[in-house]
């Protein structure tokens, strides 16, 4: 066929150019070359779109990730560090009719797990029966013997699983691996399709995507129905911020408005795990739990865990909380139990598995030793005990037909040696699914992860959301370790499809969270942010002021800048330097602190503060002293004033909020108290009262108030004593106080005030009553001393 | 063989703990066949605030305390009288070693006395090829897993000097078994880790020892100590079977038992974890009396 005049003008389609590779089932074409379903409108529209629209598109797509914050870790030779988080941008299509297949196996399968890791941690009738070896069992790792058996509260051991599915060359889908342990990417998969719908919003609403919101919501609604204790709440337990997903625990979190918890905000109590909230203990009925279950409990399982929660495992015994998944459960992660699956199946269920897993043979076994040393060209041989994906793996697993003579030979004697260590599994060439690269489509192999969850009635499954995605042809690429990325998975329907958000729909009963329930170590992280915010703005202040002067004065030794000088040093910061280690430490403290509490951050706040610290550190390089520190200070605190704009216009009054509030306003009393000892002192050198007033913003109230002529009195009498100074010591104590009123108050106290509140309230009285002649050194030092001594009665009162 | 026993375990912390929780192993347990508890009774100083006992996995009896008030010291009393009745030492019924791994594969079970559970190395005893080849030459001339584990017992106990000041708690058997020196503590890892090499199942078996006093000598008041010592599967007929490496002898009515474990982790007398800053030192003093 001759293309007519009008198409030759135009670009040759994305599939012209597109070549699945031979004896390799593709996702797109089908083995007779044709498109699949669906495919051809997503193809026709990516080619209207045309490449260079298409790039804007994706580009957004990655900008949209970037601003959200989203990134993974990675670990390599110099330590740990965050990445972007990959997104491949073309999504894989899979129709509604090989999705329901798909659930309707793994449903199957869910249930078979449940019904082994029941028994493996109860009556072991699986191993009195001959269908699961005992030194499988007994030998591994992940067998918790603390919690053998300890039955669930809920019930249930598996609540939240996923399946790692790879398709082979006839087409037939495949179970690659089970995630029983702590399943992460439900939150990325999210991610991966709101980037992907803001790049192909067009397209997504005609194909009748399946959404995913509804998992979610039945899944909360499910965690909230195993809290038993009317008091008792669900939360997420977190390894904390070096976890390589501890994004995603901070994201799901906040999605499904549950508590973010470490294992240092739970103690165990009487049995019942407890968290450590401002307003005391509240109980914990369900812990959706992140962390891998060996680091639960130092005292029972991993001794050197600094992570987990001593007492646990009694909690457990108790059947006090319920864990999802249970301890215990990663069990069945082992690769070599794949091998015994079919059997366990047929036995339980009387019928072979519809979706069967990958072909496994543990080599414990003489007749499955043989099989895979007679057959090992076809074979990736591996470590038995090994929880994680083959092609995940390929330090210890290898491929048989990649080999040479001699460690062809090396493989087959340890396999005689050391069989039950090993597994081999027959070495499936995965499907492929395309990637867009340069303005072509390629193809790539690709694993799909389908994510479960318990409900009321069974399982219901996450429709779509997550694919792994080879960076090259090589299987081993697809670990995002080593560059694999991440692809969206679109359900497609014939139908349009429902619309589920998280939000309630209309006639949903109103219910409103169990309020008062601020983990301690969220307040004090809180806290410490406001300090270190504050800290950073008094510090650009100064530096702004000060620079000002450098630049305007030709001798640098001038009195009123070797004052400063001296004042500045202790607090890390020196004046020759433009951007000095002073700032950066406060600035870094303050990211270090918002970092541990993303649960609680609005993505705008956080991109604001990280916007700053960009800034901050990229300053440190390019700008010198004297003026250009000046105007880069004044750049600095445009910015911090637009997070604290954010923070005071648009973050609803929790108690979160409060001891944000109180930080900042303990910080900006101490270091104003601090500065008029330095300035405001009699001997003070010429020109100090200027810069105080500069430096307290306060030049043109000043000017207003009193006169040209800026005395000493005035000046004290504005930034210690005005109440209407939002600058002023006064201003800070008077917030303090009402700040301090609101916060929640203990049980247990004995008195009818607590502490802090006699002492601010003290300190202000005082204050209020002073003149400014009475504002001695002594004194000034003294109140940055009292106002400090707030700061560690607040903490003795809600942190310890 | 009844005897009165006490043990006092004491700390000292170096600054004040603010709170803490611990598992304690130290009370003797009645075993049909070796021993019979007639009456304990285990008391701590300061009271803890809870406190709630449970059956671990190695049917051992626990002792769960939980402190949430500052404190400087902490002291663990326990009492016990108790009737020690082993059999006499039976006719070696134990298979060789190809046989016996034929029967390890025939136990169908995980129970907590099953050989599966101790094949495989653990965080004090991990298998090492050259204490696995140091156990071997025990294998040479005997007949019978139990022949090979006496030979073994007897080597352990010739080759490495008894010495508390070589080792402490942390130790591994890999580093006593370079040091070839340790205690009871050490001898049983460095046993445990050569007969798992060597696929023979080995466990640790915490207790307490009668010290017999030099001829015309008293014993000395809180003179004794805890003990260690091995337990080791010898097959369907023969069973778990107690050696006394450092003593080169059978476990018999001198060994008064508290608890079964994979190595010393799962059966340390204390386990804790404090809320303090500083270190902490800690005390033990023994006594093991016979009433009869």
């Amino acid at each position: 066929m001759t293309p007519s005049p009008a198409r030759s003008s135009i670009e040759p389609g994305l599939l012209a150019s597109y070549r699945p590779l031979p004896d390799v089932a593709d996702e797109m074409i089908d083995p007779s070359g044709a498109v699949r379903p669906g495919w051809e409108k997503l193809l026709n529209t990516l080619d209207q779109i045309g490449p260079e629209k298409l790039a804007t598109r994706f580009a957004r797509a990655s900008q949209y990730l970037h601003d959200a914050g989203v990134y993974y870790r990675v670990y390599d030779e110099n330590g740990t560090q965050e990445r972007e988080w990959p997104l491949a941008h073309i999504p894989l299509l899979i129709n509604e009719d090989d999705w329901r297949s798909i659930t309707l196996g793994l449903t199957e399968r869910a249930d078979l797990l449940e019904a082994i890791v029941a028994d493996i941690y109860g009556e072991n009738r699986l191993i009195s029966d001959g269908l699961l070896p005992p030194d499988l069992i007994a030998a591994n790792p992940e067998f918790l013997h603390p919690v053998a058996g300890v039955k669930p509260a809920s019930g249930h051991f598996l609540h939240f699983c996923a399946f790692e599915l790879g398709r082979g060359p006839d087409g037939q889908w495949w179970v690659l691996g089970d995630r029983t342990q702590a399943p992460s990417g439900a939150g990325f998969a999210l991610e991966n399709r709101v980037a992907t719908t803001r790049a192909l919003s067009d397209i997504s609403s005609e194909m009748n995507v399946h959404r995913l919101a509804g998992f979610f919501k039945d899944f909360r609604d499910s965690l909230q129905g195993l809290v038993k204790n009317p008091q008792g709440r669900a939360a997420i337990l977190t390894p904390g911020p070096n976890n390589e997903t501890y994004f995603e625990h901070a994201y799901i979190a906040r999605y499904l408005g549950f508590m973010l918890l470490e294992g240092d905000d739970l103690t165990v109590s009487k049995g019942k795990v407890m968290v450590r909230t401002v307003s005391g203990l509240k109980p914990v009925d369900v812990l959706w739990r992140r962390m891998d279950a060996a680091y639960m409990d130092p005292l029972e399982l991993k001794t050197d865990s600094w992570i987990g929660t001593p007492g646990m495992v009694s909690a457990l015994r108790q059947r006090s909380v319920s864990l999802v998944n249970a301890l215990g459960s990663g069990i069945l992660e082992t690769r070599a139990l794949l091998a015994f699956l079919p059997a366990i199946s047929r036995a339980l269920n009387n019928r072979d598995l519809a979706l069967p897993s990958i072909a496994t043979w543990w080599c414990g076994q003489e007749t499955e030793r043989r099989h895979v040393a007679d057959h090992i060209d076809q074979m990736m041989v591996g470590p038995a005990m090994s929880t994680r994906l083959p092609f995940e793996d390929m330090n210890a697993t290898v491929l048989g037909s990649s080999l040479d003579d001699e460690a062809r030979q090396a493989l087959l004697v340890k396999l005689q040696k050391d069989g039950r260590g090993l597994v081999g599994q027959e070495a499936v060439k995965l499907s492929t699914t395309p990637v867009y690269v340069d303005g072509k489509l390629e193809p790539r192999p690709f694993v799909l992860r389908v994510f479960a969850a318990r409900n009321k009635n069974g399982w219901s499954f996450m429709p779509g959301g997550f694919a792994r995605v080879g960076l090259t042809l090589d299987t081993a690429a697809i670990a995002m370790q080593r560059g694999g990325q991440a692809a969206d998975v679109w359900i497609t329907s014939s139908a349009p499809v429902r619309k589920d958000t998280l939000l309630p729909r209309e006639d949903d009963a109103f219910r409103r969270n169990v309020p008062g329930t601020l983990p301690s170590r969220a307040a004090e992280n809180l806290l410490w942010m406001g300090r270190y915010i504050e800290r950073a703005e008094g510090t650009a202040r100064i530096l702004r002021a000060c620079h000002a002067r450098y630049a305007e004065a030709a001798n640098t030794e001038l009195p009123l800048l070797t004052a400063m000088r001296k004042y500045l040093k202790p607090l890390g910061v020196e004046l020759n330097s433009a951007i000095p280690k002073g700032l950066l430490r406060s600035v870094d403290g303050a990211m270090l602190s918002a970092g541990r509490i993303r649960d609680r951050f609005s993505p705008d706040g956080w991109l604001a503060l990280r916007d700053l610290s960009k800034t901050i550190h990229r300053f440190q390089d390019v700008v010198a002293s004297g003026d250009d520190t000046t105007r880069a200070m004044t750049i600095i605190l445009r910015k911090l004033a637009g997070f604290s704009g954010l923070v005071h216009e648009n973050m609803y009054r929790f108690t979160g909020w409060r001891f944000l509030e109180i930080g900042r306003r303990l910080e900006r009393g101490i270091g104003m108290a601090r500065i008029l000892a330095t300035l405001a002192r009699h001997e003070a050198p010429e020109g100090a009262l200027e810069m105080l007033l500069e430096i307290g913003d306060s030049v043109m109230t000043h000017r207003r108030q009193y006169s040209v002529y800026s005395g000493r009195l005035s000046v004290l009498d504005l930034l210690a004593l005005d109440p209407l100074n939002p600058r002023s010591i006064i201003f800070q104590l008077d917030a303090l106080k009402s700040e301090f009123s609101l916060l929640p108050v203990s049980g247990e106290a004995g008195s009818h005030m607590p502490a802090y509140s006699k002492n601010v309230l003290r300190l202000h009285t005082e204050l209020a009553i002073m003149e400014a002649e009475e504002l001695t050194v002594e004194k000034l030092h003294e109140l940055a001393y009292e106002i400090g001594a707030l700061s560690d009665t607040i903490a003795d009162t809600y942190f310890a | 063989m009844l005897y009165n026993i006490r043990l006092h375990l004491h700390y000292d912390y170096e600054r004040s703990a603010a709170g803490g929780r611990h598992h304690i192993r130290v009370m003797p347990q009645t075993m049909p066949g070796i021993q019979r508890v007639i009456a304990s009774s285990l008391s701590f100083d300061p009271v803890s605030a809870e406190r709630s006992e449970f059956v671990d996995f190695f049917s051992n009896n626990v002792t769960s305390i939980t402190y949430r008030n500052p404190h400087e010291t902490l002291d663990v009393m326990m009492t016990a009288r108790v009737n020690v009745t082993r059999p006499p030492t039976m006719l070696d019924v134990s298979p060789n070693l190809a046989a016996l791994q034929k029967e390890i594969r025939s136990v169908w079970s995980i129970t907590a006395d099953s050989p599966h559970h101790f094949l495989t190395g653990s965080s004090y005893a991990a298998i090492d090829p050259e204490m696995t080849a140091y156990a071997q030459q025990s294998l040479a001339d005997s007949r019978t897993i139990m022949e090979a584990v006496n030979h073994l017992n007897g080597r352990i106990h010739a080759d490495f000097r008894y010495d508390a000041e070589a080792t402490d708690v942390r130790t591994s058997a890999r580093q006593a078994f370079d040091l070839k020196a340790g205690v009871c503590q050490d001898f049983s890892h460095i046993m445990i880790a050569g007969l798992r090499g060597l696929g023979i199942p080995a466990g640790y078996v915490s207790g307490f020892l009668r010290t017999i006093p030099p001829p015309g000598e008293v014993r000395l008041e809180g003179a004794d100590a805890m003990h260690a010592w091995v337990r080791v599967w010898c097959g369907r007929e023969a069973g778990w079977q107690e050696f006394d490496p450092t003593n080169n002898m059978v476990a018999g009515n001198d060994h008064i038992l508290i608890g079964y474990g994979r190595d010393y982790a799962d059966v340390s007398p204390i386990v804790g974890v404090l809320k303090t800053s500083g270190s902490q030192e800690g005390k033990q003093s023994v006594d093991v009396i016979p009433l009869e």
